[in-house]
């Protein structure tokens, strides 16, 4: 027993020496760069932020850690100050940028869109206008040959099958967007139901995360849900083409993402994109943002620390760091935004002087 | 007693203040977390069954979660206790020291090693899919079979510590019992199981704990419906299951309560332990 | 009479003995079934992914998945940095664990009945049932946000090792109370000092039962997710600084699964940490057999 405590005493002393002696990664680039980056946040742009900041090391030896906490948890932990900058897919309202501890800036890094799957033995693709849709969640058409259903999609034969809605159980950014277009289309469920990143259900069963969602469409028939659009592609499953605000049934496509972008883009890029009134626009689309403090000499950060978070953060603006987004099948941002982005990031500070030029 | 005796008691003394210490900070920070939401709603926030995160008509109680964690781990906990038990028994009485034997506890060991995560999906996969062929339940979702994969989950950690505490019962104990003319039944019952008792409880306890606090698998195979489950079939959710389905993205009024509910469970599990002391203490 | 009423009582006795044992085989098959169904499936969807670069080379990006996954090719990368995290906190959490578990357990064991001892063992049971995401939660409060002011390896040990405390306390005291007195009593006797008697008497003929309690501690933490989610954070390289975001399996495998490219590692990295719990329940097998004081 003993010299098994001594032994464990031992790793661990040798262990802790050796991480102070020579820190690791004895790569060449990051002679220069000691420096390492740590944030935390949306779980629907993960892969995305995850590709491009391995990308980012190869290219500068700058290492970031992303962990997909959940937005909520990513604001949180930028709140504490313990991460760089947080992932979010929804922005601070302006009650929740006031309760932060010092101003903090939103930067648009792609947008992606939220699909509507479903399983029915048969039916490949379906078409969903605002009323149905808002109906079928709302839990007030129960059946796959209700009527209304017929009467959008003819030469669509619905079996007589009970319908099973299937949304989060967790907090999500996919639900955020998904109840933020809901909202816009449906007074009923505004006033019913509400906007937010989990809801009071009137009807259906929840699954853990995207991957429960899409696993429990997959084996439910007769079921209907709501999926981050990267992860039906991957998977896929049947989705459904949704009518946009301007009379046009639209697939859930890059292109028809892109589209939804689009349209007006205040200075702060605080906006949401749903129900866009583009005439080729998917209407369920929302941004992702990387959120970070607007002056980035706090907690003894060095100046290092501070110019190596916003540089990286530029280049996810870059072509290189979109391409990705793109091959990841999320829409990257329309150059308008991305100069948007740019001018914001010109505003971010270390002891009052901008850290970009 | 000299003074090197002394400065051990003192020493193994001050050692055991780690735990109250660790304890102490924990109900402070989680009562500390708590007391918006007490603050708020009250002891309402107890008995109400209404769950409503979204902004504006926020309103959360503890009910609905309370009830499924309860039923679900007491239906994991009688499952498994058969299974716990005859496992023991193979292996640390009628097969002792067999290979047999030796298989079997690895095997049962093996299980305490797989991540939660796996035995959602295991559960989604191949137990739902069961389930609603057995037409139990239309979605295959809810209470019994979260309760089944907790009580495959839980065995381990009942068998492990009882496994242990049966094969120690002294010998000659066993020995004096069948020179009586006791069939092994009996002395299981009338030697092994009085002499391990305490130990056997309290690997029962431990396994029970776990089920109350398990997470991700009940998550996946609960349905997560906010309400008082009707029946055994019927959808629920858990304490555990609620807090880490919500917490990422709670925040003020929302996060308090999510951690009044862990306040809860903590409760919970306290007083599910002086109950289970009580009964051994009347039993013996 | 009275003879007659005997045998009938043992033929009786006899068979329900052997009614006993029939059910104790049945129910120990049935305890098997699922356990061999969910190994199986591991190892049948697992074993294709482990190979070299499984334990050399960090995890892939979704990129990379993506594109080996259209190609049809095996995924490449591995879980190193999931690897050797996983061992620096499990680590730091035993050696900061094992000491004061034992510690406490031997001193419930020498003070049974005591006041105090009674709140200590309610406490530890109470422990068990906190979810491990509570723990999580107040360790981020505690050692995140105050002590490395920044997701940790640290962070992640302390919420390990608060969950392996209230385990081995327990198994400590319940296996030593199952020595013989007259072991104890007999070197009391020949006034050998009180430390004496627990390094050489207690700890030793308890061995097997101390080493399974802290084998079931490490088993079950190993495979713990949620508290590091809330402390470690995770880190795309392979670090040994116990102040910075550091990675482990649990954690990549939470990552795997919310990624639709990347589901199929979640297996391999199952199978991983379950051939972890399996080396070091043999490790135990062995060092218990050479301790044993039978």
């Amino acid at each position: 027993m003993k010299k098994i405590l001594i032994l464990l005493a031992v790793v661990t002393a040798f262990t802790s020496c050796k991480s102070g002696s020579k820190k690791k990664g004895t790569d060449e680039k990051s002679a220069k760069t000691e420096i390492s980056l740590s944030a935390a946040g949306s779980t629907f742009a993960g892969p995305f932020y995850k590709t491009a900041f391995k990308k980012y090391f190869d290219l500068t030896g700058v290492q970031t850690s992303y962990g997909l906490t959940g937005s909520g948890a990513g604001i949180r932990s930028l709140k504490d100050r313990v991460v760089d900058f947080c992932g979010s897919d929804a922005f601070l309202s302006d009650a929740e940028a006031a309760n932060m501890p010092a101003p903090v800036v939103h930067v648009a890094t792609c947008s992606g869109a939220v699909d509507i799957a479903f399983n029915v033995p048969g039916i490949d693709s379906i078409k969903l206008d605002q009323e149905v849709l808002a109906d079928i969640f709302l839990g007030k058409i129960t059946n796959w040959n209700d009527a209304k259903l017929k009467a959008i999609n003819p030469g669509v034969k619905f079996p007589d099958l009970a319908i099973s809605v299937v949304h989060r159980s967790d907090g999500s950014g996919t639900t955020f967007i998904f109840s933020d277009y809901m909202s816009k289309i449906s007074k009923e469920w505004k006033d019913q139901i509400g906007v937010g990143k989990s809801l009071n259900w009137p009807t259906g069963m929840g699954a853990k995360g995207n991957p429960g969602v899409a696993g429990t469409i997959s084996s439910t028939v007769g079921s209907i849900g709501y999926i981050g659009s990267d992860y039906a592609f991957a998977q896929k499953i049947s989705f459904a083409l949704v009518k946009n605000a301007a009379g046009n049934y639209i697939a859930p496509t890059i292109a028809a993402v892109s589209a939804a972008g689009k349209g007006d883009m205040p200075a702060d890029t605080r906006i949401m994109e749903t129900n866009s009134t583009a005439p080729d626009a998917y209407p369920i689309s929302g941004f992702t943002w990387i959120i970070l403090y607007k002056e980035q000499a706090y907690n003894g950060r060095s100046l290092d620390q501070a110019q190596a978070t916003v540089k990286l953060i530029d280049w996810m603006l870059d072509p290189a760091a979109q391409g990705i987004a793109k091959e990841l099948k999320y829409a990257p941002l329309p150059d308008k935004v991305v100069q948007i982005d740019k001018a914001i990031l010109r505003t971010v500070t270390y002891n009052g002087k901008p850290i970009l030029k | 007693m000299n003074n090197s005796d002394k400065i051990t008691k003192y020493f193994l003394f001050a050692g055991s203040f780690l735990i109250l210490i660790v304890a102490g900070g924990m109900v402070f920070s989680l009562v500390g977390g708590a007391i918006p939401a007490f603050h708020k709603f009250g002891w309402h926030f107890i008995t109400s069954t209404n769950w409503n995160p979204t902004e504006g008509r926020e309103s959360y109680g503890a009910m609905p979660f309370i009830a499924g964690t309860m039923i679900t781990s007491v239906l994991a906990l009688l499952i498994s206790i058969p299974m716990a038990f005859s496992t023991s028994l193979f292996v640390s009485e009628y097969f002792r020291k067999t290979p047999v034997a030796s298989v079997l506890s690895t095997l049962v060991d093996l299980l305490a090693g797989i991540p939660s995560i796996v035995y959602g999906l295991w559960g989604f996969y191949t137990l739902r899919p069961f389930i609603m062929h057995l037409g139990l339940s239309p979605q295959g979702f809810g209470v019994f079979t979260s309760g089944i994969i907790l009580a495959i989950m839980i065995i381990p950690y009942a068998t492990s510590l009882s496994n242990e505490i049966i094969v120690m019962v002294p010998n000659e104990l066993k020995e004096a019992a069948y020179s009586l003319g006791a069939t092994r039944m009996e002395v299981i019952f009338n030697v092994i199981v009085p002499n391990a008792r305490s130990g056997i409880v309290a690997s029962y306890i431990l396994a029970f704990g776990r089920a109350l606090g398990e997470t991700m698998a009940v998550t996946m195979l609960i349905g997560n419906a906010n309400k008082v489950p009707h029946s055994l079939f019927d959808t629920g959710n858990t304490m555990a299951s609620v807090i880490a389905n919500q917490f990422g993205e709670a925040d003020g009024l929302k996060l308090s309560s999510l951690i009044a509910i862990g306040l809860l469970l903590f409760i919970i599990t306290a007083l599910v332990n002086t109950a289970g002391k009580f009964i051994i203490k009347k039993l013996s | 009479m009275k003879v007659i009423a005997i045998r009938d009582n043992s033929n009786s006795r006899n068979t329900k003995n052997k009614i006993f044992l029939g059910i104790v085989i049945f129910f120990s098959l049935l305890t098997i079934l699922p356990i061999i169904l969910i190994v199986g499936e591991l190892v049948v969807k697992g074993i294709g992914q482990i190979n070299l670069s499984f334990f050399t080379e960090v995890a892939p990006d979704t990129l990379q998945a993506m594109v080996a996954k259209a190609n049809g090719e095996t995924i490449p990368g591995g879980i190193a940095n999931g690897i050797t995290g996983s061992i620096l906190i499990v680590v730091l959490a035993a050696v900061m664990a094992i000491p004061f578990g034992i510690i406490t357990g031997i001193y419930l064991y020498e003070t049974p009945g005591k006041r105090y001892s009674n709140i200590i063992r309610d406490i530890a049971d109470v422990l068990q049932g906190v979810p491990s995401i509570v723990l999580g939660l107040i360790v981020y409060l505690w050692v995140v946000k105050h002590i490395t002011h920044s997701y940790s390896a640290l962070a992640g040990s302390v919420s390990l090792a608060i969950m392996m405390l209230p385990l081995i306390i327990r198994s400590t005291e319940e296996t030593l109370k199952m020595i013989p007195g007259t072991l104890k009593e007999a070197a009391v006797a020949l006034g050998v000092p009180y430390h004496k008697i627990i390094l050489r008497v207690l700890i030793p003929s308890s061995f097997s039962g101390l080493l399974t309690g802290i084998l079931i501690s490490i088993s079950r933490i190993l495979g713990e997710t949620a508290p590091l989610m809330l402390t470690t954070l995770g880190n795309p390289r392979i670090n040994w600084d116990i102040t910075h975001p550091t990675s482990a399996v649990p954690l990549l495998i939470w990552q795997f699964y919310n990624d639709p490219n990347m589901v199929e590692l979640i297996w391999s990295s199952s199978l991983f940490l379950m051939g972890f719990v399996l080396t070091l329940n043999i490790i135990s097998k062995r060092i218990s057999a050479k301790h044993s004081i039978h």
